[in-house]
């Protein structure tokens, strides 16, 4: 589905991505772990078409190329990138703004748009799902929102938008428990054989519920290592100190223990 | 060209303004303050931002008396809006009485049209006497206006009475083969505890046309006004506007203006809290495209004590448009607890837009709180970039965005077929993209503003 073929990138003449292989194929989960600085957001903002990058070489999606095409054509294509950081929009209503996402997609999908009624009852049912209050509904895009709103914000478009590459940047960080596993529950809920998920994550918990494929660590710009699930434990017990210090300048952050997670 | 001859050309002769008026004083000095001083030039600082050299050429062009016009009431419904009360209609500066409505008019509640020939109900209809050593706060265009007025609105409410439907007041330009100009005046005057709110609309056809408007809000002692401009001239024209709110002890004013239309608007807004207590919310949105011109020239004047003043205003630029915000706060000696707090907040849409901000603060007291704050910017690449890649197109997310930074001063509007009014303008103005002059906004930008020989022969 995602063939990523010695993809490259820099901003401001400094390189990011320096050679980044990676293939997903449809079904599967592949997840990214590597320490701070490697590029691990870098590569999720380019697959959205993020701007301001100086990107090179081939990045192929349902065998077309990905990378001509503008963020919403990447959308409505069916790729979806849970942000980070989710921008904060005042003013924009999130009711507005999400049946103006899901119809906008729906109509490039050449699927039927939904009117007001059908649209608020379908959003409050997923909001149900993914236990949010129905009230964020009517506040502005992420304004205010904590940070555990904002994540469930983002799960609520990504299960509204229905993608069939969902790329998933840390949307574990900064989540409790309780948020974490019905996060946890909304990506798994996503897994189907027709679709693929990248899940971009410094921690193993969230792979504890949505056991990935493949790991690949991203380390100085490219794939160092890839493996099967337990090579997140790994990780986990060893860090990515030993083995690939001296690999990029943000290889020098030690392995992050569990009880460090933030809490919202 | 001499001052004389200025005032030969640009004022009508004597007869036209009637017999007895208790106004001739105020247009004696009116006569002198013009030719003293004429009118403004690229001197003068309250005039910096705006294209003088266009306005004067603007003013010359037209004919100093005013020339009727008609137009029907669905034209009329559509440039204007109905707000369902009391409608005084001008058209070209002359009362439109078939276009009028009068629908309050009570013991407590005079609505009329001042004629030359009537007589001036209870002596308010002159502003105070004006600052004339100031060419900041008084210029010639006010000037002009006190000698070349015909027709215009007086509203007149009795004290303790509360006015629910708002009194709308209606200036059309209807431009024929040639140029029309119209010098309109408007006095609300709303007495101790009295409750009002007044709408503005300055519209017309395109075509040439000059508006020289002066309003006069007096509001006496714990009296509340809620005043509502709406600039939505048709191309072609020139707008120029001032507003003098003179706020008496424990008075409320909120005003806000829309600046939509003409080429080339200027809306000037002085305010003197002038007893204890008093408070005044201004607000603006202007929303140039194509090679209009919205400036704001703001002075809000504390002369008393315990007096609140706020000032919020925003502008959305773009195509080779200009916007300015001129933001004067004035804290006058021996005043105590004052709160005088201004923004201004530009988005520029094009490259070639431009927003010029300018606060201008002159505090003489030492008990004061006073803030201000102006940001220019672009809309914001990061929100731009998420809605995109949820499948918003760019354009829906920059009209998006956009709707949100007008919607802040639309929401504010308390009558609601007001606001559905300008929401709509909005939306039909903002909807039109770059409009199909904008071949001539390139040129015009190129050449630069023209600075008349006249407006520096002063």
């Amino acid at each position: 589905m995602l063939s990523i073929r010695n993809l490259s990138a820099t901003v401001d003449a400094t390189r990011i991505l320096n050679g980044v292989d990676l293939q997903i194929n449809a079904g599967e989960v592949h997840a990214i772990m590597g320490p701070n600085g490697a590029g691990k957001s870098t590569l999720g903002q380019v697959l959205a078409g993020r701007d301001g990058y100086t990107v090179t070489d081939d990045v192929t999606y349902d065998g077309a190329d990905l990378l001509v095409l503008t963020p919403e054509a990447r959308a409505a294509a069916g790729l979806f990138l849970a942000f980070q950081y989710p921008v904060e929009i005042p003013g924009v209503g999130n009711m507005y703004f999400l049946r103006t996402a899901v119809n906008a997609v729906r109509l490039a999908r050449g699927l039927p748009e939904y009117g007001a009624v059908d649209f608020l009852a379908l959003a409050k049912e997923h909001m149900a799902r993914l236990d949010m209050d129905p009230s964020l509904l009517s506040r502005s895009v992420n304004a205010g929102f904590s940070g555990g709103e904002k994540k469930r914000n983002e799960i609520l478009q990504m299960s509204m938008l229905e993608p069939r590459l969902a790329i998933l940047d840390e949307t574990d960080s900064g989540l409790d428990i309780d948020a974490l596993r019905v996060v946890a529950e909304g990506v798994q809920a996503l897994r189907s054989p027709d679709r693929a998920i990248l899940i971009i994550t410094h921690y193993p918990r969230l792979l504890g519920y949505v056991v990935p494929d493949q790991v690949h660590v991203l380390s100085g710009g490219r794939i160092v290592r890839s493996g099967n699930s337990g090579l997140a434990l790994e990780l986990e017990a060893e860090g990515y100190g030993p083995t690939f210090a001296g690999q990029s300048g943000g290889a020098t952050s030690p392995s992050i223990p569990l009880d460090a997670v933030p809490t919202p | 060209m001499t001052t004389p001859s200025l005032l030969e050309r640009l004022v009508p002769p004597e007869p036209l303004r009637g017999g007895n008026r208790s106004s001739s004083d105020s247009n004696a000095r009116a006569r002198a303050w013009l030719e003293t001083n004429g009118l403004p030039n690229a001197r003068d600082e309250a005039w910096k931002y705006t294209p003088l050299g266009d306005i004067l050429s603007a003013t010359f062009d037209a004919a100093s008396e005013p020339t009727p016009g008609s137009i029907d009431v669905a034209t009329l419904d559509a440039l204007a809006g109905d707000h369902g009360g009391t409608r005084l209609v001008f058209i070209n500066g002359l009362f439109a009485p078939a276009l009028s409505r009068d629908r309050q008019i009570t013991p407590e509640l005079v609505c009329h049209n001042t004629t030359p020939s009537s007589t001036d109900p209870v002596g308010v209809i002159d502003p105070p006497s004006p600052p004339v050593a100031d060419r900041t706060r008084y210029d010639g265009f006010q000037a002009l206006n006190q000698l070349a007025s015909h027709d215009g609105a007086v509203i007149l409410v009795e004290a303790d009475t509360r006015v629910t439907e708002p009194i709308h007041v209606v200036y059309l330009s209807v431009p024929g083969h040639t140029p029309v100009v119209s010098h309109p005046r408007t006095l609300l005057h709303a007495s101790a505890n009295s409750e009002v709110t007044l709408i503005e609309t300055y519209a017309g056809i395109a075509g040439p046309a000059l508006t020289n408007a002066v309003t006069t809000i007096v509001v006496e002692p714990g009296a509340a006004v809620t005043h509502y401009k709406i600039q939505a001239e048709g191309a072609g024209a020139v707008h120029l506007a001032h507003t003098s709110i003179r706020q008496a002890a424990g008075s409320k004013v909120r005003s806000c203006s829309f600046a939509l239309g003409a080429d080339i608007a200027r809306n000037a807004v002085d305010v003197v809290l002038g007893g204890n207590g008093a408070n005044v919310e201004l607000e603006g949105l202007y929303l140039p495209i194509a090679t209009q011109r919205h400036d704001s020239v703001i002075t809000v004047e504390h002369a008393a004590s315990k007096c609140m003043s706020r000032q919020r205003f925003k502008g959305v630029i773009d195509d080779h448009a200009r916007g300015s915000f001129s933001g004067r706060i004035i804290v006058q000696p021996g005043t105590t607890a004052t709160d005088a707090a201004q923004t201004n907040r530009s988005l520029l849409l094009k490259p070639t837009a431009e927003a010029d901000t300018r606060p201008w603060l002159e505090i003489f007291a030492d008990d004061v709180k006073c803030t201000h704050g102006a940001t220019v910017g672009r809309l914001d690449s990061e929100a731009l970039f998420y809605l995109r890649t949820r499948g918003i197109a760019e354009r829906d997310a920059r009209t998006m965005l956009i709707g949100a930074f007008i919607d802040e001063m639309t929401e504010a509007i308390s009558q609601p077929t007001l606001r559905s009014q300008l929401d709509a303008a909005i939306a039909t103005k903002r909807s039109s993209g770059t409009p199909k002059n904008d071949a001539l906004g390139a040129d015009a930008a190129d050449n630069g503003p023209a600075i008349s020989p006249l407006g520096a022969s002063t």
